[in-house]
């Protein structure tokens, strides 16, 4: 059926584009210049009829043609029942109530508990709203030293994560329904009956939990021949599954160096949370201004958040690395011979020069993804630069100190010899993720009996014989630590919505006590560490989300690493071969979220790629292999190929593929089976993170969905637009005075603090200039300001917005022709050089205006104003005549086009915020600012008879944004953050000539350039 | 060829036309009428619930009070339905054999819940809140009428939104002393029923009846079954008699801080 729509209905394809266009395009233009995607870039006429009309394709959406007559006949037959439908009678509607009633339970009241959400780059403490027991929002604890109240877009779809109504349901053996007490009894006799284990094997995602680790120390005391082998493809020969615990403080860091490190883009970087908090605290105020140099592989939200970026190759960042290391002064460092460009030497001696001058105060973070040297000779120059301690910690090993890959490898060698007797797999899926070399499947076959503990029925749990269910996190106890150590319980919201077990039980199953709970076995576990009385400790340990004193992590020595010991850097490959660079998903991953809509339809940081993954390359590399956008190539390693499709990201670097993993599953579920194409089909155990390889074009397109160009205004010349139907903000941006986009450097701050309004033409208070009466705010008056300084693009908000705000997924075909419906997208402005681009994220939802062109087109008056100047949607008045969002410059609204609600699955129902209505079919929709979260403030202030507080209402993007980027509040109230921050100098309104007067300001970026690299981007010849 | 209709034809097809008007108009009529009947709005129906429970006798008969049973209504957007629990409080001990008490017997036995049927149902798209009207002065019976003299529930009201806007409107009309929410028998003051309400220290972050005191008996004056002056909480020189709902009202949209009627009746209070 997908299928059929796609070819009746226009989609927006990636305009083909080649790279001398573009070229021509960027010809002569230096300074500010934006654009969004290179179709943009390029203007090429398919690109100008993609966006020719608001919702691509739409207005021909019909499934199929409709006769005039036909036409007439539905039309009249709607106009007779229209009358009709006010006039249905409600069903009666019963009421259940309970048998006896919690006593602490006020219905209508959410409750919120804290626990944290087990990550393997480290446990996110949380506050999780239940809304009679149900689990309804999840956002960060904010008591908690680590993440003060901000998660990320994993975190917050872990809600969806477990209503997911794919989950298995039953425990199963060889496809059957069976108990979990046939599978417990059967286990441990056998167990027993091995006498020390021997031919007993699990297989398990990383541990992360204590009581788990002291329950496997107990069953290996027990059992000393049982094994244990833990693997994570993402995590599997980084220095998370191997190294030394390294913890960077970005508080006191002037100067700050990404050697291939992502870790402003999501929680797969450990400690995110915490390192954003940091890095966007120095943003806020340009007095403190920090500086952030990027030196990475492929284009990540961290390097086009840097002031400098330099893109390489990944394997020239170990021998750049090594450079670094001899140019800050380290001694004894053997670089590899390497030819470097003279653009490359001149960041390398500027970038040495900065860092020695902030000796004490910088930091250079290592790649998760690089080299093991990487890792090495960061820590040798942060050591050069006096910064340990300072500024980087050497902590305690927290991590377990195996090397996943090796493990994996003995696994398969005991599997390969006919010793393994019973394989139980806990929460991972080799059969999808295991290296492509290992052939894991053929091994598998010579296990005797395997058992899977998963959350689905997944590609691994078709293949074994026992299938368990594993319970969510939101529904069992267990332990976790946070990045900075400290130990949360992770107590569980709801009882396990299909009997799930957790990896607890396989390991009490075979001690004495089989029978003893999580809930128990985690008390024991903390009954040593919890001071005084235990059960006031522990209810106090359960309240606040975390156990007290667990953060206290002695820093050590590192004599094997002190400086002069060199790790040799692997010489970089060949210049003009291939590389293929893999990485975890932003969105889903290692794949463990394919099956999460919310995760599946969001656009990923800096492609803003939906529904799938592709094989990231640079304009010149597209050239090079004759390609064209949304083109397949195979892409080859060692003899294994896969399929992918095609996308140019702009900074790339040449000669070089990222392809992310997660995708292509088979067994993922609805949502996610069948999407994107396997990465780890050719990626192998000995290079898991960038290997050589080779790419070729093969027949046909695959029909990304990239919703870049979406969401264009397209008013005529007459209304302020440019009449060529390419007029959306970025083209505002790029071609007239509208600065959509304003930013200075800190130099230019200086000299002219008021930049950001400096030339607007237009008084963006002027309230005679308008044909509608002025409202009036006497009260409240709500307003939004967002830091364009500190906003880094991870996209929490957008899924904490779904949340928060009951907002549909739409599915890949319906991404594809525009229909995505995001309250809020990041619009990230690529700027300068194809090849170097800086780029600004600007967050942009419902603006509020005060003179809203939305409210003075609906006909039928369901876009109101407030008194309080909110911009109000009315569901039921709505009849989907899409005047507003054509009216709308910011193309903000979102209207639901077929019945994109799920109004029938159960599990789906219990998640629902039940303050938000379900929109239904033929509703336009959009950003609200949250107002069930304003009403329940008013209502809770009225009540007392007081005036709402500052800081009393945040919205959901507010709540979960790590950088503390989005401020709300009551703009009426001077004293308020908001107001404070709409009145600062560079706060501006997008599109303030349009007389829109929007809620929401922008606080303009300042940017800290380094003197010596200052000159503008350089245009990078086009390699051949 | 002979014509195929005869003159007589004219008038039946000014008949007809005539009529059809007439038929659009009664049309209009009826779906009008039928749209505020209590076949759509079931106002005044008494579904048939589980157990016939009688508001009157455990109201006006045996006195409970109104949130012995619906608990969260001070707290809560939602009163509450009792759980079986607070049934068998009392039925544990008294009418313990009653063949209507049959289903409560059984709902605490088997652990299910007594399946009431909603009377008054708001569609899934309007947010009442129960505890804002609650607090602001709005009694019970304002909007569930006389719940002490029903003995099987029913709405009173349609409480269709042309219902609620009318309040919104102009609360004033239907607002009483806080501290006289629950009483079912509250009447509008008249001259023969004057109400005195004084204000004391109004101190935000205290809920409004903590500043306003209403009382109708005239305070300072001895009441002879009493032997002792009426109840006043605050000085008798600040009391201000009151001897019509209007004046009431008005006085205590000032004092309770009820919004305005522009921020009462716009859409995103119960609509979101």
């Amino acid at each position: 059926m997908s299928e059929m729509k796609n070819n009746l209905v226009g989609t927006i394809e990636p305009a083909p584009m080649t790279l001398e266009q573009v070229r021509e395009k960027l010809k002569n233009v230096r300074g500010k210049r934006y654009w969004r995607s290179v179709d943009e870039l390029a203007n090429t006429p398919e690109f100008q009829a993609a966006v020719e009309k608001e919702f691509p394709g739409s207005p021909h959406g019909w499934g199929d043609e409709v006769s005039r007559r036909g036409f007439l006949k539905f039309m009249g037959a709607s106009a007779a029942l229209a009358g009709l439908a006010g006039c249905t009678k409600q069903p009666d509607e019963p009421i259940y109530p309970y048998i006896k009633a919690p006593e602490d339970l006020i219905l209508g009241k959410p409750m919120y508990f804290a626990t944290a959400h087990p990550f393997v780059t480290g446990a996110v403490p949380l506050l999780v709203k239940t809304d009679q027991f149900r689990p309804i929002k999840i956002d960060g604890n904010p008591e908690h030293p680590y993440n003060q109240g901000s998660s990320d877009p994993f975190t917050q779809a872990t809600l969806l994560d477990l209503y997911d109504p794919d989950r298995s349901q039953h425990v199963t053996y060889r496809g059957e329904n069976r108990e979990w007490a046939e599978f417990a009894v059967e286990f441990r006799n056998k167990v027993i009956s091995t006498k020390d284990g021997t031919g007993i094997y699990f297989l398990s995602e990383t541990i992360t939990s204590p009581t788990l680790a002291r329950q496997w120390k107990a069953v290996q005391a027990k059992y000393p021949m049982a094994t244990l082998v833990q693997y994570d493809p993402a995590i599997a020969g980084t220095a998370l599954s191997n190294g030394l615990n390294v913890q960077y403080d970005l508080a006191e860091a002037d100067v700050i160096l990404s050697l291939d490190a992502d870790f402003l883009s999501g929680a797969g970087f450990p400690g995110f949370h915490q390192l954003v908090r940091q890095y966007a605290e120095r943003r806020k105020s340009p007095e403190k201004l920090n500086r952030l140099y990027a030196i990475e592989s492929t284009p990540t939200t961290t390097g086009l958040k840097a002031e400098h970026r330099l893109g390489l190759r990944a394997s020239e960042i170990p021998a750049f690395a090594a450079e670094l290391a001899k140019a800050v002064g380290v001694e004894g460092i053997e670089a590899p011979s390497y030819v470097w460009t003279d653009e490359q030497k001149k960041f390398l001696a500027a970038l040495a020069r900065d860092l020695k001058a902030h000796a004490g105060k910088s930091v250079v973070i290592p790649g998760l993804y690089q080299d093991a040297s990487v890792d090495a000779l960061a820590l040798v120059i942060n050591t050069a630069l006096d910064s340990i301690g300072k500024t980087v910690n050497v902590r305690n090993g927290l991590i377990t100190q195996s090397s996943q890959i090796r493990d994996f490898k003995g696994l398969l060698t005991d599997l390969n010899a006919g010793k393994v007797d019973w394989l139980v797999i806990l929460n991972a899926n080799p059969f999808y993720n295991a290296p492509a070399d290992l052939n894991f499947a053929a091994a598998f076959e010579k296990a005797k009996i395997t058992a899977h503990l998963g959350s689905h029925m997944d590609e691994t749990g078709q293949n074994a014989q026992w299938h368990i269910p594993a319970a969510h996190f939101l529904e069992s106890w267990s332990d976790a630590r946070a990045y900075d150590g400290t130990v949360s319980i992770v107590q569980p919201m709801i009882d396990p919505l299909y009997g799930g077990k957790t990896a607890h039980h396989f390991f009490q199953a075979l001690l004495d006590e089989p029978g003893l709970s999580p809930y128990d076995a985690v008390r024991e576990t903390w009954k040593l560490v919890i001071k005084g009385d235990f059960e006031t400790g522990w209810r106090k340990t359960l309240h606040q989300g975390w156990v007290e004193g667990t953060a206290d992590l002695s820093d050590i020595t590192f004599s094997a690493l002190q400086p002069g010991v060199s790790w040799p850097a692997p010489a970089p490959s060949p210049k003009d071969s291939l590389e293929i660079i893999f990485r975890p998903d932003p969105n889903i991953y290692d794949g463990r979220w394919s099956n999460v809509g919310w995760l599946q339809e969001l656009p990923k940081p800096v492609t803003n790629l939906s529904w799938d993954n592709a094989a990231l390359i640079s304009g010149a590399t597209l050239t090079k292999y004759g390609l064209e956008e949304d083109d397949i190539v195979e892409l080859t390693v060692n003899g294994r190929k896969v399929n992918a499709p095609v996308i140019v990201v702009p900074g790339h670097p040449d000669n070089s593929v990222t392809v992310h993993l997660g995708y292509g599953r088979s067994f993922a579920g609805r949502v996610g089976s069948g999407a994107g194409f396997n990465a780890y089909l050719i990626r192998t155990s000995d290079a898991p993170f960038y290997a050589v390889g080779s790419m070729k074009k093969v027949e046909g397109k695959w029909g990304l969905a990239v919703t870049k160009s979406h969401f264009q205004d397209h008013r005529p010349k007459l209304f302020g637009g440019q009449g060529n139907g390419n007029n959306s903000l970025e083209a505002d941006e790029a071609i007239s005075e509208r600065g959509i986009i304003r930013y200075a450097t800190l130099d230019e701050y200086k000299a002219d603090p008021g930049f950001a309004n400096e030339g607007e033409t237009h008084s963006t208070t002027d309230k005679s200039n308008t044909l509608f009466p002025n409202w009036e705010y006497k009260d409240n008056a709500w307003g939004m300001s967002i830091d364009m300084n500190s906003c880094v693009g991870c996209n929490a908000c957008i899924i904490g917005c779904y949340a928060e705000n009951n907002i549909p997924v739409v599915g890949k075909q319906q991404v594809r022709i525009g229909r995505n419906m995001q309250w809020l997208r990041i619009d990230t402005y690529f700027e300068g050089d194809l090849a170097a681009p800086r780029a600004h994220f600007q967050p942009m939802a419902c603006q509020h205006c005060e003179n809203a062109p939305c409210e003075q087109v609906c006909p039928v008056g369901a876009t109101v104003h407030t008194p309080e100047g909110l911009n109000a949607m009315v569901y039921n008045r709505c009849v989907g005549t899409r005047y507003c969002s054509n009216n709308c410059p910011y193309k903000v609204r979102r209207f639901n086009f077929l019945l994109y609600s799920d109004f029938e699955t159960e599990s789906l129902k219990l998640m629902r915020n039940p303050d938000v209505t379900v929109r239904s079919r033929g509703v336009m929709e959009k950003c609200s600012y949250c107002l069930q979260r304003i009403s329940a403030a008013k209502i809770e202030a009225d009540k007392e008879n007081r005036a709402i507080r500052d800081g009393e209402v945040v919205t959901a993007c507010q709540q979960a944004c790590p950088a503390q980027a989005i401020s709300f509040g009551n703009i009426n109230d001077k004293q308020s953050k908001v107001a404070k921050l709409q009145a600062d100098e560079r706060s501006y309104q997008v599109l303030a000539d349009l007389n829109t007067r929007p809620r929401t300001k922008y606080v303009a970026a300042v940017v800290n350039l380094n003197p010596e690299l200052q000159a503008g981007p350089v245009e990078h010849p086009a390699k051949s | 060829m002979a014509q195929i209709f005869d003159r007589s034809s004219n008038a039946l097809a000014r008949a007809s036309l005539v009529l059809t008007g007439l038929i659009v108009i009664a049309l209009g009529v009826t779906l009008n009428e039928l749209q505020r009947s209590p076949w759509v709005t079931r106002q005044g129906q008494r579904p048939d619930q589980p157990v016939p429970f009688s508001h009157k006798h455990h109201v006006q008969g045996l006195g409970v009070q109104c949130q012995y049973c619906h608990v969260t209504a001070e707290t809560s957007s939602y009163a509450g339905i009792p759980p079986t629990k607070t049934c068998i409080n009392c039925h544990a001990q008294i009418w313990t054999n009653a063949q209507l008490l049959e289903p409560v017997r059984q709902s605490w036995a088997t652990g299910q819940s007594l399946p009431w049927i909603k009377v008054h149902d708001l569609p899934d798209y309007v947010y009442f809140s129960h505890e804002i009207h609650v607090n602001k002065g709005i009694g019970c019976a304002s909007c569930h009428g006389r719940v002490d003299q029903m003995p099987l529930m029913y709405a009173q009201n349609t409480l269709q939104m042309e219902w609620c806007l009318d309040c919104h409107r102009n609360p004033a009309k239907n607002l009483r002393p806080t501290s006289e929410i629950y009483n079912m028998a509250w009447e509008a003051p008249a001259s023969d029923r004057p109400v005195w309400c004084a204000v004391g220290d109004e101190q935000s972050g205290l809920p409004t009846a903590q500043s306003v005191n209403c009382v109708t008996r005239e305070p300072g004056v001895e009441v002879a079954s009493l032997g002792m002056p009426a109840s006043g909480v605050l000085p008798q020189a600040k009391y201000e008699k009151f001897t019509s709902q209007d004046e009431l009202g008005h006085f205590l949209v000032d004092h309770y801080k009820i919004r305005t009627p522009n921020e009462l009746a716009s859409c995103e209070v119960c609509h979101r």
